[in-house]
């Protein structure tokens, strides 16, 4: 088991101050980025590296640096998203609250390596801690010369800005997060054509990555691709939900679920056994106790139709109704559904007023199938990822837990063990 | 967002398969395009072929080889060899999945919705949709038909979140006037705090929703779509011409919608001529013959009222003769005009200029647009002088809207701040009178600290707006009343013409007139001009249209409309005969017109109801209005368009032209007229070119060509301590004596007002909404004060065209008028 690098000093006292950053090395990567490397280098070394983003859709982040157009004259945007809203993980707050200075050198590096002299962290607005936190460290990035104007005597600019979001779980869709930050609704852009890489941003061309993600940058400038990937390559697991132990697990990224809720969470409490578990956030397809053994990494949970995600781990152990849960998946998206196209708004409601139905023991036998109807209508109809995040847990549970939906309808009450859900 | 996309040149074709035919489309093209240039349909709701594409109803999806999902193939573009299949059980499944998801909240109350019948969700639903539903939850539910101000209800039941209305505030005319508010299934379309919308083009977003959620106030209940007859005609209000259609059901004109003209309003309107077309039908219509008797008007025969016109002319030498109006007849009413009275009584007293004091020579500076409106859009800047573009010409603003996204600069130079000005890359608002040295500073004539000094417009920006006009290849300058409506117009259009100068020959256009002003014109309605813009001054014009009258042409140059007044004061000036026009509220000095008025021995006035000039009339001679006549048009652009009679006039009232016809036959040389066809074939032989279509725009001489204007000094301003200097503007909802009779226009036009300058405003006393009495040397009006940072400090902004408050009481022909404000006290 490799040291963690994200999460190393994550919990001593003072951590978010400059200072305690410097002690431990902090910054030393940007200096030797900004003296010996070249953007490119950079931009190669951060690909060798296998980085994958992790936002949730993981896709390759120096794959992403590069179908970036770097055209003379051209304004180019770093926007670092930081609205962290998918349910059931709080890795990029853990660090934005607790290491807050690792993000900032990696957005140094980041902007330093794409040429990029003005930044926006699109930060969740209910993130109040991490906000003063964040705002703190990057004062006092500025005060020591690490941002700003000719950082470290390097004749590289870079002006970084915190914007917060107001609470809108769309905001954290990355199209949507530059219309928010325009100043606009929070709608997602139609894309293809364009994607943010070439038209972002005021439709400059801009390099849009999670906060973790450049928490990672830092890291595999100061050790190399190689040396970076044997910690690994290390990945942050938000662990929630029926564990003794649950918060952010740095972990060598395709660690079975088992392991993860088990060794590192402490496991369900006593007496419990788990019965299902979202892998990768409440966007991804539900699993049950007989998928632990997988790897959680993005291939295997795409074979078995789930995905990793944001690799946000909710555990629900035998106490849980998962009609219940599903309802209330269903009602998060309902309610954070932007109400642009028509399936995501309408498709969302409906089958959250039919779950209420069926809850509140007024279900009908046909219910089961007008449920998984409507979320096969809903698959790759809606204009954005948030509406395709509904079918897959809610068709996952009609599979895999479909006499639970039965027993309700059929005895208008819960089964569940342990106390009926409200 | 891109802006729409333009097929490229025609060799770049794409070659792709649906639903196996083989097509080539322009690169460039929409799958959805492609597949409608071929014939097939694919039905949406939120796409709208003059935004761009949006994807959000995801109606349009199709079946790609390749793909692995459904693509919406209106942001689809076309690509080679792509094989799309629009037929499939799976694209049917997909079709049919979002109609039910459209439905599940939609009331489906079409039996009450006014949109049945012509509702897309409806057609679209029979076509493509389910049949039935499977949702038997509760239906969504909002506060029903609310009313959102004087012209539109809003039904957010009804709503089907296609974002078009949203979009159409955003996109095409840039008013922003609906939003979007709240998000998922409470999203709804809404203004702030649900406040009245505030739009010009309100209109166009009940035509584009594709479903009974934005319907019109004034249309609402009157009829079914079916039930409608459709006829051609040509909004009458502003002089663009839009192309229009009137609904009419019975003897009821029950709406007028957007009849597509892409060289001229493409398929929009704007709320005026949408609402404005009630009065047609007010019971206040004159329906038959006044004549003064006894020193009251009482109603009369035809016979009579003619015979009484007929001894007037006959009695009077034809020097002593004038006619004033034709903005508001129809070419042929006013080609029989000057049949009647330059061919028979013999005068070139004609004038259509009504609303001004200082008239220009037509030879020198002719009214309208010297391209197309349609061009507009293609200049690379636009110069806006001293005209209030969304209040005067809205429909030119959606062109103007589209140059300034294709990236062209607007520069906008007047006394008070235009409702477009947040568009404008360089607003120079200035001191009235100041107008000649701006613009001279503009074209680099004078320096730019000399232009800041005369016009009060900062240096600074004098000279950025200089910069970017020098940069563009191909401006367009355009200048209006405002500008040109006072003495010293002389020479502000010489600082126009140095300006085209330096904007490498720009194009000149003078945004004056309203209704068929553009048909007056070319017609001659002028007292120096013939038809076809030849001056009267030039024997073979005369002869040419002496031997199709068979009749002499007077050589003698007639009076303007100032001239006659001032004729009909000093007694040279008889009979005053007055078409479709009311000079004692809209001629720009009330107690100029009330003196000429009694110098007169007989005034004669066509109208549709009894006016102010009406009212004072010897004969009042009943006519139909646009909607009852078949005849052309020309607009601004000098294009002739036909507007069919879709009604019969009220009472006895009949057309301008059977009066002209008949009084010709009492004056003893009959015109022989047996239709509108004819008449406009004759006026064919006279103006080369002459054709339903056609665009006659007026030749445009060099700089310096013709006569001085009026000759009054222009001066500084007789100045009395504390007071402002007047300056007039139109409103495109007032109340005037067409508007105050539609609804749907007199209740957005609120009350007269004068606007003044915050600190103008607090060094007076006043305050907003506050009764104020404003006071000129010619007289006093009653108005609401608008305390408003868009006026230049200095002046007072007060509105024409309310009839009740005519600002020409104010206002004096010899000259710009200082005015008082003084406070009436708390409201």
């Amino acid at each position: 088991m490799p040291e963690p690098l994200l999460t190393r000093y994550l919990g001593q006292p003072g951590r978010e101050e400059i200072d305690a950053y410097l002690a431990t090395g902090g910054y030393r990567a940007l200096a030797r980025a900004l003296r010996e490397r070249t953007p490119d280098e950079i931009v190669a070394m951060v690909e060798a590296s296998g980085l994958r983003g992790r936002g949730g859709a993981g896709f390759p982040t120096g794959r992403k640096w590069k179908l970036t157009p770097k055209r003379d004259g051209e304004t180019r945007y770093l926007v670092v998203n930081a609205d962290e809203g998918e349910p059931g993980t709080f890795k990029d707050r853990t660090l934005i609250e607790g290491d807050p200075h690792q993000i900032i050198e990696g957005m140094v590096i980041t902007a330093y390596a794409n040429q990029v002299h003005q930044a926006y962290i699109y930060l969740r607005g209910e993130f109040f801690l991490g906000h003063r936190r964040l705002s703190r460290a990057l004062a006092e990035a500025y005060a020591r010369g690490y941002v700003g104007r000719n950082i470290l005597g390097s004749g590289f600019d870079l002006e970084i800005v915190i914007h917060r979001g107001a609470g809108a779980y769309i905001c954290g869709e990355e199209t949507a997060l530059l219309e928010s930050l325009e100043g606009r609704r929070g709608f997602p852009r139609l894309k293809p054509p364009y994607y943010p890489a070439v038209r972002g941003l005021y439709d400059r061309p801009t390099v849009l990555n999670n906060a973790e993600t450049m928490a990672h940058i830092p890291h595999i400038v100061a050790l190399g691709p190689e040396a970076y990937k044997s910690y690994g390559p290390p990945i942050l697991y938000s662990v929630s939900g029926h564990v003794t132990r649950p918060g952010v697990k740095e972990l060598p990224i395709g660690t079975p679920l088992r392991e993860i809720i088990f060794e590192h969470a402490g496991g369900p409490r006593a007496g419990r056994s788990v019965k299902a578990v979202f892998p990768g956030g409440s966007s991804s397809a539900i699993l049950t106790a007989e998928h632990l053994d997988t790897p959680a990494d993005f291939e295997s949970l795409q074979k078995l139709g789930s995905m990793l995600g944001s690799s946000a781990i909710i555990v629900l152990d035998d106490t849980t109704c998962i009609p219940a849960v599903i309802r209330r998946t269903v009602e998060f998206y309902r309610d954070e559904s932007c109400g642009k196209c028509t399936p995501c708004r309408e498709g969302t409601v409906w089958l959250s007023q039919i779950l209420d139905r069926i809850l509140c023991g007024r279900g009908r036998r046909e219910d089961l199938d007008l449920l998984d109807s409507i979320a096969r209508n809903m698959t790759g109809t809606c204009f954005c990822p948030l509406g395709e995040s509904v079918p897959p847990s809610l068709r996952a549970s009609l599979r895999y837990f479909r006499d639970e939906y039965a027993h309700h309808i059929e005895a208008g009450a819960c089964d569940v063990a342990g106390g009926p859900h409200r | 967002m891109s802006s729409e996309r333009a097929p490229a040149s025609p060799a770049q074709m794409v070659h792709l398969t649906i639903d196996g035919r083989p097509v080539a489309v322009p690169k460039g093209t929409t799958v959805w395009q492609a597949a409608r240039q071929n014939g097939i349909e694919v039905p949406v709701f939120c796409y709208h072929d003059r935004m761009p594409p949006l994807g959000a109803c995801r109606m349009c999806l199709v079946e790609v080889e390749k793909m692995p999902k459904l693509a919406t193939s209106c942001t689809l573009e076309a690509g080679e060899d792509m094989v799309v299949r629009t037929q499939t059980d799976r694209v049917r499944q997909a079709q049919q999945a979002i109609l039910e998801l459209l439905l599940v909240n939609h009331p489906l109350d079409c039996p009450i919705c006014d949109k049945g019948g012509e509702c897309p969700l409806q057609d679209n639903t029979l076509r493509f949709g389910p049949g039935q539903s499977r949702f038997v939850e509760t239906k969504r539910q909002f506060r029903k038909h609310v009313r959102m101000g004087p012209v539109l209800v809003l039904d957010r039941e009804r709503c089907i979140l296609c974002w078009r209305c949203v979009r159409f505030g955003e996109i095409v005319a840039g008013d922003d006037a609906l939003k979007g508010f709240e998000r998922g299934y409470h999203s709804q379309i809404a203004t702030p705090a649900m406040e009245p919308v505030r739009s010009k083009f309100i209109g166009n977003t009940m035509e584009i929703c594709p479903v009974g959620a934005l319907t019109s106030a004034t249309y609402r209940f009157r009829s079914r779509p079916w039930d409608n007859r459709t006829v051609q005609s040509v909004c009458p209000h502003c002089g663009c011409g839009c192309a229009t259609t009137l609904n009419v059901r019975g003897a009821d004109l029950t709406r007028t919608r957007p009849r597509e003209h892409p060289e001229v309003n493409d398929i929009w309107l704007c709320d005026k001529g949408f609402f404005g077309y009630e009065f047609v039908g007010s019971p206040e219509r004159l329906r038959a013959p006044l004549v003064r008797r006894d020193g009251a008007l009482r109603e009369a025969t035809w016979d009579e009222a003619l015979g009484r016109v007929a001894d007037a002319l006959r009695s009077t030498s034809p020097e002593a003769v004038g006619v004033i109006g034709g903005a508001r007849s129809t070419n042929e009413d006013d080609y029989l005009l000057l049949r009647l009275f330059r061919g028979v009584v013999g005068t070139n007293n004609i004038d259509f200029r009504v609303e001004t004091a200082y008239p220009q020579p037509t030879s020198r500076a002719a009214w309208g647009l010297p391209v197309a409106i349609a061009d507009v859009e293609r200049a690379d800047a636009i110069v806006l002088v001293g005209c209030d573009l969304t209040e005067e010409y809205p429909i030119l603003w959606l062109r103007v809207k589209k140059a300034i996204d294709r990236g062209a600069p607007l520069v906008i130079a007047g006394a008070w701040e235009p409702e477009v000005a947040r568009w404008a890359q360089h607003r120079l608002i200035h001191r009235r009178g100041g107008e000649a040295a701006l613009l001279r500073a503009l074209a680099g004539g004078v320096r730019a600290e000399d232009g800041a000094a005369a016009s009060g417009a900062p240096a600074e920006a004098i000279r950025a707006a200089a910069d970017t006009l020098r940069a563009a290849p191909r401006a367009l300058v355009l200048a209006g009343e405002a500008a040109l409506e006072q003495p010293g117009a002389e020479r502000v259009l010489a600082a126009l013409d140095e300006l085209c100068a330096a904007c490498h020959g720009a194009p000149l256009g003078i945004l004056r007139g309203r209704g068929n002003s553009g048909g007056a014109q070319v017609l001659g309605l002028l007292p120096d001009m013939l038809p076809g813009y030849r001056p009267l001054g030039d024997p073979s014009a005369r002869e040419a249209v002496a031997a199709v009258w068979g009749r002499p042409v007077p050589s003698a140059p007639g009076r303007t409309v100032r001239g006659m007044l001032e004729a009909a004061r000093a007694a040279d000036l008889e009979v005053l005969y007055v078409v479709g026009a009311d000079p004692a509220s809209d001629y720009p000095d009330a107690r100029a017109w009330e003196e000429a008025r009694r110098g007169l021995r007989c005034l004669v006035v066509h109208e549709l109801f009894l006016t102010r000039t009406a009212e004072a009339a010897d004969v009042v001679l009943p006519v139909l209005a646009y909607a009852e006549k078949t005849g052309t048009v020309a607009n601004i652009e000098g294009r002739v368009q036909r507007q069919d009679q879709a009604l019969l006039g009220p009472g006895v009232a009949r057309s301008d032209a059977e009066i002209f016809v008949d009084l010709a036959s009492r004056l003893g040389s009959p015109l022989a007229v047996a239709s509108w066809e004819q008449v406009f074939a004759e006026i064919g032989r006279m103006i080369p070119g002459w054709a339903e279509g056609a665009r006659l725009a007026p030749p445009r001489p060099g700089a310096g060509a013709g006569r001085d204007g009026a000759g009054i000094p222009d001066g500084p301003l007789p100045r009395p301590e504390g007071a402002l200097a007047l300056v007039a503007g139109r409103r495109l909802f007032d109340r005037g004596t067409m508007a105050a009779r539609c609804p749907g226009v007199r209740g957005q036009a609120g009350e007269p007002f004068v606007a003044v300058h915050p600190e103008d405003a607090a060094r007076l006393g006043l305050r907003d909404g506050m009764p104020c009495e404003v006071r000129s040397p010619r007289g006093a009006l009653r108005l609401a004060v608008r305390v408003w940072a868009g006026v230049h400090r200095g002046h007072a902004y007060a509105p024409r065209g309310y009839d009740s408050a005519p600002v020409s009481v104010l206002l004096d022909e010899r000259g710009p008028v200082a005015v008082t404000v003084r406070p009436l006290g708390a409201p």
